[in-house]
């Protein structure tokens, strides 16, 4: 994890109550699959997979929000947002259904929400590892895109040696990998320090699920939008782009790339850059 | 009640596999049969609900049943499959709800594709009922009620010629993988985790074999004699399972699902495989029950009560998962649950069949006088 800047300031570019410090919210990575569409000027395919993305035809829903949090970080661009609920452990087997799920879809970038269903199941942590590792190297290895959203935080398992073992696999194998990841479980430890008047009717950890959902596609978008403009070099040149950057640290945290905020959701949108 | 016989005994080891496989990371878990194949046990129960189809819906003496028996029958069937699926997600989502608040962890409300019903309960209510809502490990009874619910034309057409179903259903089958069809979900993107557009192939295979069999002995010497084809592709298929060796969907060739090992469409691989699988075990059981007999009884009990078994099994496996993690797993706790979740399986047979049996009070109200008839086997 990123070392925490004292009172490192908050990422205003969020809803209010979604507000959490660069540092604990993303990792950040390059996606050329991405920026390859957004040359191309074809609209984005994105398949969100994972607990949360059954995608329910309601504007509240998760993949609902991700697809209109991406397209307010990218105007301009038209991102379809695909959404598959992925049942079963990535350790057994999951990941063969993920393989089957991206030829289907054929996306440019996949966003994976990982590491629940593996969590409660208490498969072992490595072959945990070794398989979402296989299955982060393949789908890279298809020159599509991924970005890892690591599992909740809850307070009831806040000293639950596993599940922060779980959490740390996930992001080690974003480093491993230099793919971008959303650090979901930070970004709600923060806010769950944080007062609040907002009441749930099922007590409070449940509030706290409730707002790390409604958050988390504009965290994820966030990552993402940051993500584009990071791989890119400090001045925009599109030959440039399919060339390995070697500034990119791969577990570099947004922090130190954040352009200004409030003008960056502009900024980062790739689209007014080749133009 | 029937004698222990193949049938009733192979769908007991689906039925303990399904149960086993469905608590995901314990220890038996990899002791299962379906992580040296290929196909699984999903293969063998729809397999031997078509092929207890063409036993149900004749007599005994081997004679077909009236037609509109056969409808009425199967449509019975199908409701009580309905029924039991209903039931068993209620019951699985308030276990699910049950325990996020008492171990006050909403880690749980995730649980595979449950979710959904807690953040929009409204539409995924509907979704439920109409079974296009299903959470993963409650996928196979759906598929269970589409399949039982065109049974009667499987049967009815099967009875004018044996050829033109197969026809009918591979076609389908085909069509399904070329073109993708699928039944959705709703609410929310994606399809059904068991095709049935796809499966329906493996019950009518069910079907004609058993029909095809019982009046041709050529057919049967010839399924014998290919017992070491059999062998050969399951030994294929082990290998294949154990180095992890499968085609990578992103490279196979158009149509796509003809190459993979695809589950949800039972792409050819899975269903070749499992071809071979009921010609190497065709004369297991005859050669192991005499031995094993407490075992022969036992797998049979729960396979002669399978939607029971299956149905307990199912909330028993998610129990199973809750006490795992909360307990962190581990042998003693691996060998504990499914310890007694096999003897709860037990139990479920036994006592649905002593409901059935057992006599009824003599002062038995005048609406209640007709027995229950042991549910048929289909």
């Amino acid at each position: 994890m990123a070392p925490v800047q004292a009172a490192e300031a908050l990422d205003q570019s969020l809803s209010p109550e979604c507000r959490v410090p660069g540092s604990k919210l993303y990792t950040l990575a390059k996606l050329n699959a991405v920026k390859a569409a957004l040359k191309e000027k074809r609209p984005v395919r994105v398949l969100s997979i994972g607990s949360s993305s059954a995608g329910l035809g309601t504007g509240s829903s998760y993949p609902v929000k991700l697809e209109n949090a991406l397209e307010s970080a990218l105007p301009d661009v038209q991102v379809e947002v695909e959404s598959r609920s992925l049942p079963g452990e990535v350790a057994s087997g999951a990941g063969e259904r993920l393989r089957t799920l991206v030829a289907e879809v054929e996306p440019d970038l996949v966003i994976w929400q990982v590491g629940t269903n593996d969590a409660l199941a208490r498969v072992d942590i490595d072959s945990f590892a070794e398989a979402l590792d296989d299955s982060v190297k393949w789908v890279m290895s298809h020159d599509i895109d991924i970005v890892l959203i690591d599992p909740v935080f809850t307070a009831s398992l806040a000293e639950d040696d596993y599940y922060n073992r779980m959490v740390s696999t996930v992001q080690e194998v974003a480093r491993r990998e230099a793919v971008p990841l959303v650090h979901r479980y930070a970004a709600m430890r923060f806010l769950s320090t944080r007062g609040t008047d907002e009441a749930h009717m099922l007590g409070h950890r449940f509030r706290l699920n409730d707002l790390g959902l409604r958050c988390m596609a504009e965290h994820a978008a966030r990552a993402i939008t940051l993500s584009l403009l990071q791989s890119d070099p400090a001045k925009p040149d599109p030959k440039s782009d399919a060339k390995p950057d070697p500034n990119t640290i791969p577990d570099r945290t947004g922090t130190a790339a954040r352009p200004t905020p409030g003008r960056d959701s502009t900024e980062a949108a790739p689209a007014t850059r080749g133009n | 009640m029937r004698e222990p016989n193949a049938i009733d005994f192979w769908r007991g080891v689906a039925l303990v596999t399904i149960f086993i496989n469905h608590i995901p990371g314990n220890f038996f878990e990899r002791y299962t049969f379906s992580q040296y194949g290929i196909s699984d046990a999903a293969e063998l129960f729809v397999f031997l609900a078509g092929w207890s189809i063409g036993l149900a819906t004749r007599g005994r003496d081997g004679t077909p049943e009236p037609r509109l028996t056969t409808v009425l029958r199967l449509l019975s069937r199908t409701i009580e499959v309905y029924r039991a699926q209903i039931v068993i997600m209620s019951l699985a989502l308030a276990m699910i709800a049950g325990c996020a608040l008492y171990l006050d962890n909403p880690l749980i409300l995730e649980w595979h594709n449950a979710g959904g019903f807690f953040a929009d309960p409204i539409q995924t209510m509907v979704g439920i009922v109409v079974l296009t809502h299903q959470l993963g490990f409650f996928n196979i009874l759906p598929l269970y009620v589409v399949l039982i619910a065109i049974a009667p034309i499987v049967v009815l057409l099967g009875r004018v010629s044996r050829a033109l179903v197969l026809a009918l259903s591979f076609s389908l089958y085909a069509a399904s993988l070329v073109f993708e069809w699928n039944l959705p979900s709703w609410p929310g993107e994606g399809d059904w985790f068991f095709n049935p557009l796809c499966w329906q192939l493996l019950l009518v295979l069910g079907f004609v074999s058993n029909e095809a069999s019982r009046e041709n002995p050529r057919l049967r010497s010839l399924a014998r004699r290919l017992t070491p084809l059999g062998i050969a592709l399951v030994a294929l298929g082990f290998v294949l399972a154990v180095w992890e060796l499968r085609p990578d969907p992103m490279l196979a060739p158009e149509p796509r699902l003809v190459f993979t090992f695809d589950k949800t469409y039972l792409s050819p691989g899975r269903l070749i495989h499992f071809c071979g699988m009921v010609l190497a075990f065709q004369a297991v059981y005859g050669l192991i029950a005499p031995r094993v007999m407490p075992l022969a009884r036992f797998l049979s009990g729960l396979g002669r009560n399978s939607l029971a078994v299956f149905s307990m099994g199912s909330l028993l496996s998610l129990a199973g998962q809750f006490v795992r993690f909360q307990t962190g797993g581990g042998i003693i706790v691996d060998v504990s649950v499914v310890g007694s979740g096999l003897f709860a399986l037990g139990f479920t047979a036994w006592f649905v069949e002593w409901r059935a049996r057992k006599p009824r009070a003599p002062r038995t109200p005048p609406d209640g006088a007709a027995s229950r008839p042991a549910s048929p086997p289909a």
